[in-house]
């Protein structure tokens, strides 16, 4: 007997901001992801309780990932950072934070929320007229004729996550091979559109860091019972190698049908003739003196001894990760299907060789010209491992961003609080015609102005987790930091040496105020201004563009939640 | 502490309704961190197991009522509940460190409890994370680079040790020469004498039967069973030996001093010595003048044992033999992947010994086949896979919707399986394979057929033993027989039933111990014996401990001075640096990575942290002290650990103070005298890697969970953790 069940109305929960739950769990995902900004930034361990792998990270895109969240509010958020994060790898926490700080700050303001997006629209929009302008404050141009300034870029990156457990000498070793891998993929001779290549990350975990190390080319893990030194390779007549790889499964067993059956009929064996199969590519493969044949997936035994009986090196099993680099490094097209091979499909390798590295082997496939390298990294155990590799992925990409748009904001809190400083300075010099155009009163313009400001400001204030106070000046805009125990201290040019950033030192009497003290904060006399000397060397700097654009997701997504008013769930 | 701030609701009323939600999320920070607390009672465990001389432990299996013996902290973590976090990654630090080196796990575990204890106590004084995270990082790279001083290259440990040991009354003439007579006085030169010894009349016999022929010599290499009695007679007036074993050899006085350092043959008995005296001659001539060339590392791995007597007199043959192999072959001297172990249950330890070729344990039935075999070169099959029907290479799918017709049943076409054994079993007839080592399992079927047509079938083989039949026959593994032609199948292996060294066969109830070996294998077995079934483990553990030991120290191409030497160094460096005023960093700060958030509160509490850095150490040597009974009483060693520092600091220069009280054998030895306790201690090295490593993991460790404020926890254990009362838990 079956039973038919109505279907239950969906739910409605209307102007959901103002739900306890919602504000309850979007103030604890704040904690959270404040709690982990920055380079003293604590961490989380993500685990399943069973007693399995644990995470141990302070990674927007670990934590959000390992995040399930219910309420769609919160998702909305979350799905909109980690967005942000796949394009640009960089300032996840930075956008997370920011959008939750906004959504707090203008929730609470007594201002209309569709008033409120208008007038943060247009806040937005004099923020980045500001950072792309010559003018701004608090970016540095990036030269890409020396490498201070790229190092300094890739050190902050490095250093920006404590649980990778790098100590000074790792961080420079690091930090050099990240921009000498970086540099690998830079192609030699530029044309109209040139593709950087790529940097593949070899894992050896249980290593010390300063082990890692960079090569051209590509190394595909072996197991060492297959090697035989010296290694002796076909050239054909240009001193050249010729590989062909395949992307096919060539271990011999059938290709599945989804759904059907074969019937076959009894003496006649599936396995032999797909063997013979294989066994006639090998053949045409020795014909085309191809020298090296790497398949992504499993050879056959019987396929490999005939090989290299003929002298053709095999690897197999090299995995899908590496077929698309191979194949722009050597030219090859992966080859697809055992039936049919092309001449055409054939790529070139310089050279061909064993490298050993910790109790692994390698083949080193060693192209002509390198857009391609590997990179060995190490690191003593495996959570701290997954953690330096995330953080190595991101600085990679960063300098990708970099050098298509060379420029630097300054970090360590600096350009939020400058920022903060300028949108200050400005609201209170604009125009009443431009409240016209907003459509809004300048008292108003002001409340968000001052909203959005603070929401800046409190990020540059998550970077500080010790009960230490955070100032900032009235001149420069930068971001200071006094430590714990200092605060009943009457004059702060006692106890602070540097900004976040490392650009300005204390030598004049900047009239630092505190940031915490969120109201009645005396308005600049003037726009911040740009230090005057802009030392190149260990400065904190963050991306460019992944800055900028984690600054207009946050403002967006916070408006786009602000702007809820029903939220429909199906109950069924 | 970085969440309290925060408008976090009420913990009750927030249970109820978390429940229902996927995530659980758990604040683990306070002055009282938890992470912290179960590592330092995880750790708490490993405490006896410090080291030179360990209190075993047995872990007891409720359910199966077996018991083991366990002595290393890698065994005993395998044993413990680590469901936790912090439990979890102790594990893996573990794992790693014992993945890397085979050693220096119970110093790791150690550490990281002492340390997570002295951290706790920095956070109770409300020193900030920060702080405690910056300088604990910083002076431990600063020890390490302070006690670099304390290594000395393998070159001049041998050289110290083998001239002290070989020729102990022509040493003081010889010092000049060899321009250690600052290091060594005749007082530890006689001690030495004594100490070393024992191995020395231990050391194997065919040495150089082995070029010729590997298989003659399945005498046992070691003889622990010889003890104590010949030490004695060992420490007569040594000058004698050393004649008397040349004019035994009836090698020319003028080569002596070439041939004073050969261990292998100066102690040995004459009647056994001159009856191999014509192959001595060639093995001679092609030494070296070198003293400490040809003296291989034997002694070297005496002082890498820290006691572990039994091992080393097999690890002491393992290099005699590498190194005759290295001085004909010119490979590596010492080999790691050269050496197999072999397990035999129930027979007495003192038949532990070192056979060349490979040793394993065969069933009863397959014995029999070795009797066909007699002493005829046997064709050998290395097989790396499976040896059963249903096998295929890794990465084969099965097909699953394939279906056989059979048109005409016939009756004689008997069972698909027997058309598979026949074949394959024709296929090893054709070939005339008589021996074959397959990496995994081996069909019982099979294994039947092939003992009632004389082919002995071995499964479960390594693949290092694989590789070295390989290598020696120039053979490839095949994955099926099917693949087999005639290159693949090797020649020249024979099989003999292992002999223990009083020349019996053995008869280990169902299995039988037998050796194969192929004429110039590099291969080398370690059998390992003993009658108590929960210590099998335990001694082939220590075994690999040594033998990495060993290793290690080869690769790094130096030893730090043991014994505590390092770590009393780090404690009187640690207590310079936090007198400085400022630490040498700082002075050049401007040039320096700025961290603004490190630098300055760190200055503030660098002398807490810097004692809490210290009290790591400090534990670790009354530990140590009190575990070798050299101290009564943890405070008795901690007062004797002052005592040496404050003399270091006395004396100007700590690591010349520690470096004399080495070579006086007076470090940490507490209130017994230097001659006090027999034949331990006095010479002691330690590896350099794998002890810095493991601080450096320990230190990581600690740092990684003290700065971790939360759990974020999925699956089906969180709501059992939300209802624990351990700790604030929320949900979102």
């Amino acid at each position: 007997m079956s039973r038919l069940e109505a279907k239950k109305p969906p739910l409605f929960i209307s102007e959901p901001l103002t739900r306890d739950t919602v504000s309850q769990s979007l103030s604890l995902l704040s904690g959270i992801l404040k709690s982990c900004y920055g380079p003293a930034g604590r961490l989380k361990h993500l685990h399943n309780g069973m007693g399995g792998y644990v995470c141990t990270t302070s990674q927007s895109s670990a934590i959000l990932s390992h995040l399930s969240v219910s309420h769609p509010v919160l998702r909305v958020l979350m799905a909109s950072v980690q967005n942000h994060i796949s394009r640009f790898s960089d300032c996840g926490l930075f956008t997370a934070i920011l959008c939750c700080s906004l959504i707090e700050n203008f929730k609470s303001l007594n201002v209309a929320s569709c008033t409120v997006i208008k007038i943060s629209k247009h806040l937005l929009s004099l923020c980045m007229d500001y950072l792309k302008s010559e003018a701004c404050g608090c970016r540095v141009s990036v030269d890409f004729s020396s490498v201070e300034t790229l190092l300094c870029l890739v050190r902050s990156i490095l250093t920006s996550k404590p649980a990778c457990m790098l100590n000074k000498p790792e961080v420079d070793h690091l930090t050099m091979l990240i921009l000498k891998a970086f540099m690998f993929t830079v192609p030699y001779c530029v044309e109209t559109n040139a593709v950087l290549g790529k940097c593949v990350i070899v894992p050896v975990k249980g290593r010390r860091v300063v082990d890692s190390r960079v090569l051209p080319g590509l190394l595909i893990e072996t197991p060492e019972i297959q090697l035989a030194e010296p290694l002796t390779v076909k050239r054909t007549c240009s001193n050249m190698i010729k590989i062909a790889l395949f992307s096919v499964s060539m271990s011999g067993d059938l290709f599945n049908p989804e759904e059907g059956t074969i019937a076959v009929h009894h003496g006649i064996s599936l396995e032999m003739s797909e063997l013979n199969q294989l066994l006639n590519v090998g053949k045409q493969l020795i014909n085309d003196e191809v020298g090296l044949v790497v398949c992504q997936k499993v050879m056959h035994p019987s396929l490999k001894q005939y090989l290299k009986e003929n002298h053709v090196i095999t690897v197999d099993r090299a995995g899908l990760s590496l077929v698309e680099p191979m194949s722009r490094m050597t030219g090859s097209k992966p080859i697809a299907s055992i039936h049919s091979l092309s001449p055409g499909c054939y790529g070139s390798l310089k050279d061909v060789c064993i490298e050993s590295f910790a109790s692994k082997h390698f083949v080193h496939l060693i192209p002509n010209d390198t857009v391609v390298c590997s990179m060995i990294l190490c690191n003593r155990n495996e959570t701290a491992w997954d953690e330096l590799k995330r953080i190595c992925e991101t600085a990679e990409h960063v300098l990708q961003l970099t050098i298509k748009e060379p420029l630097a904001l300054l970090g360590g809190g600096c350009t939020e609080t400058h920022l903060a400083s300028y949108i200050r300075h400005k609201s209170y010099s604009l125009s009443t015609s431009s409240f016209k155009e907003i459509d809004c009163s300048q008292t108003q313009y002001q409340l968000v102005a001052d909203g959005f400001c603070r929401s800046l400001e409190s990020v540059a204030c998550s970077l500080n987790h010790d009960d230490g106070e955070v100032l900032t000046d009235m001149f420069y805009g930068h971001c200071w930091f006094v430590p714990s125990g200092f605060s009943s201290v009457s004059n702060w040019s006692d106890v602070v040496s540097k900004c976040g950033c490392g650009i300005n030192g204390n030598t004049e009497n900047l009239k630092w105020r505190l940031l915490q003290g969120q109201f009645g904060c005396p308005i600049a006399q003037g726009c911040p201004k740009e230090p005057s000397v802009k030392v190149a060397d260990f400065l904190t700097l963050d991306c460019f563009a992944a800055k900028c654009n984690g600054l207009q997701v946050a403002l967006e997504t916070a408006n786009l939640i602000l702007d809820l008013s029903y939220v429909i769930e199906d109950q069924n | 502490m970085p969440l309290d701030p925060l408008p976090f609701p009420p913990q009750t009323g927030w249970k109820k309704r978390c429940c229902l939600l996927p995530m659980a999320f758990r604040d683990m920070n306070a002055r009282r961190h938890i992470g912290l607390q179960q590592l330092s009672s995880l750790a708490l465990a490993g405490r006896t197991l410090l080291g030179p001389m360990k209190s075993c432990k047995f872990i007891v299996d409720e359910s199966t009522n077996q018991s083991t013996l366990i002595g290393s902290a890698v065994r005993l973590i395998e044993s413990l509940d680590l469901t936790s976090a912090a439990g979890q990654l102790l594990n893996e630090t573990i794992q790693a460190q014992n993945k890397e080196f085979k050693t220096g796990m119970s110093t790791l575990l150690f550490l990281i409890g002492a340390w997570s204890n002295a951290v706790l106590e920095c956070l109770q004084q409300n020193v900030p994370v920060s702080a405690i995270v910056s300088v604990m990082s910083e002076g431990l790279n600063s020890c390490c680079e302070r006690v670099q001083c304390l290594q000395i290259s393998i070159h001049d440990v041998n050289k110290e040790l083998c001239s002290s040991s070989v020729r102990p009354n022509a040493f003081k003439s010889k010092t000049c020469q060899i321009g250690h007579d600052s290091l060594l006085n005749p007082q530890i030169f006689l001690y030495f004498q004594k100490d070393i010894s024992a191995p020395e009349e231990v050391i194997p016999i065919s040495s150089c039967s082995y070029q010729e022929d590997g298989c003659n010599s399945n005498k046992c290499l070691v003889s622990p069973l010889a003890g104590l009695g010949s030490i004695a007679s060992l420490v007569k007036p040594a000058g004698d030996k050393s004649t008397s074993v040349i004019s035994g050899s009836g090698v020319t006085t003028s080569s002596c001093n070439k041939l004073t350092h050969s261990r292998y043959f100066s102690t040995l008995g004459k009647s056994h010595f001159s009856s191999q005296q014509g192959n001595f001659q060639g093995y001679f001539s092609g030494q070296s003048a070198d003293p400490c060339e040809c003296y291989g590392f034997g002694h070297l791995a005496m002082a890498l044992s820290h006691g572990n007597q039994a091992s080393v007199k097999l690890l002491q043959s393992v290099v005699a033999y590498q190194q005759e192999r290295a001085e004909c072959s010119g490979s590596s001297q010492f080999n790691i992947a050269e050496i197999v172990t072999c397990c035999l249950l129930g027979l007495p330890e003192n038949y532990s010994c070192v056979s060349p070729g490979f040793v394993t344990l065969v069933s009863s039935e397959q014995a029999t086949v070795i009797k066909h075999f007699e002493d005829k070169p046997l064709r050998i099959l290395l097989m790396d896979g499976d040896l059963t029907e249903q096998y295929r290479h890794l990465g084969f799918n099965r097909p699953c919707n394939v279906r056989t017709i059979l048109e005409h049943p016939s009756l004689w076409e008997g069972r698909a399986g027997d058309l598979w054994l026949s074949s394959m079993l024709d296929i090893l007839i054709n070939f005339e394979v008589n021996l074959v080592l397959v990496k995994g399992n081996v069909c019982k079927n099979l294994m039947e057929r092939c003992i009632a047509n004389s082919i002995l079938v071995i499964g479960f083989v390594t693949r290092d033993v694989l590789r070295a039949f390989g290598e020696v026959t120039s053979t490839q593994p095949v994955t099926y027989l099917t693949q087999l032609n005639a290159s693949c199948v090797g020649s020249g292996a024979q099989v003999e039933l292992w002999k223990a060294c009083d020349g019996r066969a053995m008869d280990l109830g169902e299995l039988v111990p037998v050796r194969i070996k192929v004429q110039g294998i590099p291969l080398l077995t370690a059998v390992l014996t003993t009658a108590v079934a929960s210590k099998m483990q335990l001694i082939e553990d220590q075994f690999w401990t040594l033998v990495y030991r060993l290793h290690h120290a080869l690769n790094d191409k130096n030893v730090f001075l043991g014994g505590g030497a390092v770590e009393l160094l780090c404690l009187s460096h640690i207590q310079m640096l936090a007198e400085q005023p400022l630490q040498p960093a700082n002075k050049n700060a401007v040039k320096e990575f700025h961290n603004p958030w490190l630098a300055a509160s760190a200055t503030e509490y660098k002398s807490v942290v810097l004692q809490a850095l210290a009290s790591g150490w400090k534990q670790y040597l009354s530990v140590v002290m009190c575990n070798t009974a050299k101290a009564a009483s943890e405070l008795e060693a901690c007062t004797t650990v002052d005592h040496h520092l404050k003399k270091a600091a006395d004396c100007g220069s700590p690591s010349a103070y520690i470096l004399k009280e080495f070579r006086r054998g007076d470090l940490l030895r507490g209130g017994s005298g230097p001659f006090a306790d027999h034949g331990e201690g006095l010479k002691v090295y330690d590896n350099v890697t794998a002890k810095m490593e493991a601080w450096r993991r320990a230190l990581d460790l600690v740092l990684l969970v003290l700065q971790t404020d939360a759990e974020i926890i999925s699956g089906p254990k969180r709501n059992q953790l939300l209802n624990s009362h351990m700790s604030r838990t929320f949900c979102i």
